[in-house]
């Protein structure tokens, strides 16, 4: 199945992926369960020691254990955030709500709750990779509305000239509203557009996105455009013109 | 009587206004006693004394007699000439007055007396004297009586007897409050208790007594810091066995897999595959379960109950539409209702109960939810079309790990025996109630939340 020699093809893409969890004998088996996709895995097993790895190193993608001993993943979590936009995947009990809304509320772009299927979280990193590269076709494209300009090349977004920091979840959230200004666009899509991946049942993650950049609009001072919510359907940009 | 307050509030009036009755009775005794040996007195001391000063210098020397008297002794007696009259002019008191009209006063006026005794001569609370002249003189003397007793005398016995109603029935009430309130306070900690509320203290809500409330509500206090130890000692170890359980789970489930790599696909390993999700599903089922019973980490918050039904129905539909067993749900919701709650256990409540129905339903067949109110309650009713459970095993059904014998999911394993129970945690936990009917098609589940009253 790997290619026989020099670069692999273009479909297929490497990363450098930190995994923080201090379980390490399950880190290696996920080193060695995705290493034939070019993913190259580091492990480190506890919030100090991956924080240190993050400084040391170029990471494209973070997987963090929510339950660590001492520093906890979420305050991982908002330590990572405090510098870095790179993606973030939580891993979380199941049936615990509150530790995956925070993770989510704290800028995660998407959570599996563990023990997770290895497959599926191998289809996760893929999609949210995927989605951080920009389509060639849509490079050099900008989409505004409104004081809100995005430049999809550079994935820089701004008001009015200031500069808004969002996770690459946000941005694409903010990418499918602003290419259909004042459509309603389903959840479903929002989730495939933005996390790569069909919405499950239960799954609240995209609004919580959404309220997340609903806020960091607002505190940028933009009050139009804004995201209006249709219950049971999706979200759509209004004000925009 | 069904309150403490009403209870205790009038068995101490009840006992105090027997007491004044009593009081009373007796007081009327020894007063009737008293008078009885002044009367004695009148006739045998002052009497003959103002006799003889009438004897001597007739209606002046009565005069002279009665201001000779002194100040006390002259208050208490009046002595009337043939007109009715006091003969220091004074005003007469009540009593002098109505012996005067019940027995005719003075005897020289000839008038007849008010009632007819016939030929009864009743003793007379009175003297007569006869001066020279042949004037009758009447003398009255009066029981010594203080200030107070005289104004009771005159006009006080009701007045005091409401009076004494109103002290005693203010006294009783406060003092009934004073043992009642630290008791309802006492209640509605426990009540806070039983919903999950450990962290309720009544130590300052009744204030620091030193009586046997105040040590009750020390024990109280020390009783429910117990509990929440011992809740939260629960849901550590919970947590730490749900992680220790889980991590060798990922660790087989990533096993798995890098085996599946190695031999390709095999039934066996898909079949590992099944029973691994599947013990995740119950150490999930296993954890919410637990959660609901002990801990909550998040706040109450105000929410519209049909918003919150019609997004977990959407979700259902979502994973009922496809596959072998798909089913139709249908919503009707009557009106906006505002509940106070903890969102994840009312989600939980909700999801449980409608899976529960989504898998005992028909295949292809349809739920029907409905979201209604009753008097003081927003309800949610849940109805499915598998044809319901024996009545007998009604009750039973929201116990944890309990499973209907009826169930044709029998052999599929779905569920793992706690939806119901986590459904019916998570719903007491937000202050409702839950109950099962058997209907025409199928089972109902009612989730009755207290309405916020607006």
């Amino acid at each position: 199945m790997t290619p026989m020699h020099g670069m692999p093809p273009e479909s297929e893409m490497s990363a450098e992926i930190l995994i923080i969890d201090d379980d390490r004998e399950l880190g290696d088996m996920l080193r060695e369960f995705l290493a034939p996709d070019h993913f190259r895995v580091s492990t480190a097993g506890s919030g100090e020691a991956g924080l240190e790895s993050l400084e040391g190193g170029r990471f494209d993608l973070l997987i963090l254990d929510v339950m660590l001993p001492g520093m906890s993943g979420i305050d991982v979590l908002k330590r990572v955030r405090q510098r870095s936009d790179m993606p973030v995947i939580m891993l979380t009990a199941r049936g615990d709500d509150v530790d995956r809304i925070l993770g989510l509320e704290f800028g995660a772009d998407d959570y599996l709750a563990k023990p997770f299927n290895p497959r599926e979280l191998l289809a996760r990193i893929k999609a949210i990779l995927r989605r951080a590269r920009p389509a060639p076709a849509e490079a050099g494209r900008r989409l505004a509305a409104g004081p809100v300009e995005m430049d999809l090349r550079s994935r820089q977004v701004s008001a009015g000239g200031t500069a808004i920091r969002l996770t690459g979840t946000e941005f694409e959230l903010l990418r499918c509203l602003l290419s259909a200004p004042g459509e309603v666009v389903s959840r479903d899509e929002l989730c495939r557009e933005a996390l790569g991946r069909r919405l499950l049942p239960y799954d609240r993650s995209i609004d919580t996105h959404v309220s997340n950049l609903r806020r960091k609009l607002e505190n940028a001072g933009v009050d139009k455009p804004s995201i209006q919510s249709q219950r049971g359907v999706g979200y759509r940009l209004v004000g925009g013109d | 009587m069904r309150s403490l307050l009403i209870r205790i509030f009038l068995s101490f009036w009840l006992m105090i206004v027997v007491t004044i009755i009593v009081a009373a009775a007796m007081g009327s005794y020894y007063a009737e006693r008293a008078r009885a040996a002044i009367e004695t007195f009148e006739v045998s001391e002052a009497m003959l004394d103002a006799s003889a000063s009438l004897q001597r210098d007739g209606r002046d020397g009565l005069t002279d007699w009665l201001e000779s008297l002194p100040g006390v002794t002259q208050s208490l007696i009046y002595v009337l000439d043939r007109h009715g009259r006091d003969l220091l002019a004074r005003p007469l008191p009540r009593p002098v007055k109505i012996a005067v009209n019940r027995f005719g006063g003075a005897r020289s006026q000839r008038q007849p007396a008010r009632r007819d005794f016939g030929n009864l001569r009743p003793a007379r609370p009175f003297t007569e004297l006869v001066g020279p002249d042949g004037h009758v003189y009447t003398l009255f003397v009066l029981p010594p009586k203080g200030v107070v007793g005289r104004w009771l005398a005159d006009r006080g016995r009701a007045s005091l007897f409401v009076l004494a109603l109103i002290v005693s029935a203010v006294v009783s009430y406060l003092l009934a409050r004073a043992i009642s309130t630290p008791i309802r306070r006492l209640r509605e900690s426990a009540t806070s208790i039983a919903g999950g509320d450990f962290s309720t203290r009544v130590t300052e809500r009744i204030g620091k007594r030193r009586d046997e409330i105040g040590l009750l509500g020390r024990d109280f206090d020390r009783m429910a810091g117990e509990l929440q130890r011992a809740a939260e000692r629960q849901t550590e170890l919970t947590r730490n066995v749900s992680h220790e359980l889980r991590s060798p789970l990922a660790r087989l489930r990533v096993a798995l897999e890098l085996a599946r790599r190695r031999a390709g696909e095999l039934p066996e390993l898909e079949k590992m595959d099944r029973e691994t999700e599947r013990l995740d599903d119950l150490i999930g089922q296993i954890l919410e379960f637990s959660r609901f019973n002990a801990e909550v980490r998040e706040q109450r918050s105000r929410l519209d109950l049909g918003d919150a039904v019609a997004s977990i129905v959407e979700d259902v539909r979502y994973e009922y539409t496809s596959g072998k067993h798909s089913v139709e749900v249908g919503l009707q919701i009557d009106d906006s209702y505002t509940v106070y709650v903890y969102p994840s256990a009312l989600n939980a409540s909700v999801e449980n109960v409608l899976r529960n129905a989504a898998q005992h339903g028909q295949a292809g067949g349809k739920i029907e939810v409905r979201v209604f109110a009753d008097g003081p309650d927003a309800l949610v009713s849940v109805c499915d079309d598998g044809g319901g459970v024996a009545e007998s095993e009604l009750p039973q059904l929201f116990e944890p790990f309990y499973r209907a014998s009826n169930l044709r999911d029998h052999e599929t394993g779905k569920g793992s025996g706690l939806g119901l129970a986590i459904a019916a945690r998570a719903t007491v936990l937000n202050g409702g109630s839950i109950t099962a009917t058997n209907q025409a098609r199928g089972l109902c589940v009612m989730i009755r939340i207290p309405l916020v009253r607006m």
